[in-house]
């Protein structure tokens, strides 16, 4: 009788710990342990545990599915929140990204404001081993059409194209870079609440 | 799409249900400001110290991310038989937390019971 009980908690816990994939194996590990101690502590209140004891446990937790995601998305961004470091949120979105269309979205313009905010530190950092190629040029594209492009310099100045900000690309590129990394993470931490507070609301 | 009385008693079981998950963080620091608790005895005294019946599949996952913001830690305790326990207790950060927490509820609920006041008396 037991073993079928046994049984059952284990296939549960086989499919939470699927859906903790993504979280280090230590932190699945030990969620998956303190769920095993509470299923038969409270399957085994009654005396023996039976498997509609076991039963009962199970579905007071809800399915397993339902249960890691709640663990993830829930960790995954509390940690972003903590440390507000680019790959911790990064790396909260991409999973996020997987629950959710709004998630990839959020995902594709955190990659974005990261992407651009990154070339324009890199091209303030590299203004001055490259003094006369990197910087924010003017480009002729054909006709009377110009673009903006942001060059770091490797590949020579640029034909026929006009530099904008000369030496002052390194503090405003700087200023710029940093200022869409951190509004960037902002915006994407926000909207991490806004999802987690409409998740928090009851479904259907 | 509004279909009389069902519809209005369904919204204002979803409405308990969010007011319960909203204040589910601070019955669980308060849970704990006794002392440490493990997963199992915070659903229980949430169960009898209040009427907030809550899903055990909320807890679990609120006190790992309590945990993660620094509110709370934990620790694995052997007992002589059975499973590990792991024990949650209040960090100085979540006592401090639990505490502010408390008294914006307090000027909450006095103001909010002011404003109920003649709903009870014209019953």
């Amino acid at each position: 009788m037991a073993s079928d009980a046994e049984e059952k908690i284990e296939s549960y816990l086989k499919r939470m710990q699927a859906g903790l994939r993504g979280l280090p194996s230590e932190e699945s590990r030990e969620i998956v342990t303190e769920l095993r101690s509470h299923i038969t502590e409270k399957a085994a209140a009654g005396g023996e545990m039976t498997v509609a004891a076991v039963e009962a446990a199970l579905a007071g937790l809800g399915s397993p599915e339902e249960l890691s995601n709640e663990y993830l998305t829930d960790q995954l961004l509390a940690r972003a929140e903590v440390s507000r470091s680019p790959a911790r949120v990064l790396a909260s979105l991409l999973r996020w990204s997987s629950l959710s269309a709004a998630g990839f979205f959020v995902l594709l313009g955190s990659v974005v404001g990261y992407f651009v905010g990154s070339a324009f530190v890199l091209c303030a950092l590299l203004k001055p081993f490259h003094p006369r190629a990197a910087g924010l040029w003017l480009l002729p594209t054909g006709g009377a059409d110009y673009e903006l492009s942001l060059r770091l310099g490797f590949a020579g100045a640029p034909e026929g194209g006009r530099e904008l900000l000369g030496w002052w690309i390194v503090p405003i590129g700087l200023g710029v870079g940093c200022l869409l990394v951190v509004v960037t993470t902002r915006v994407a931490l926000w909207c991490g609440r806004q999802y987690r507070r409409s998740r928090a609301l009851p479904r259907g | 799409m509004r279909d009389g009385i069902t519809t209005d008693a369904e919204n204002t079981d979803k409405w308990e249900v969010q007011l319960r998950k909203g204040c589910l963080e601070l019955a669980i620091l308060a849970a704990l400001w006794g002392g440490k608790r493990y997963g199992l005895e915070i659903l229980q005294r949430l169960e009898s110290d209040s009427d907030l019946i809550v899903s055990e599949g909320t807890v679990y996952p609120l006190l790992t991310r309590l945990k993660s913001l620094g509110l709370v830690k934990s620790e694995w305790v052997e007992p002589e038989s059975g499973h590990p326990r792991k024990y949650y207790a209040l960090t100085p950060g979540g006592k401090k937390r639990a505490l502010e927490m408390a008294a914006i509820w307090a000027r909450f609920s006095t103001s909010m019971s002011r404003l109920l006041a003649p709903l009870a008396e014209g019953k």
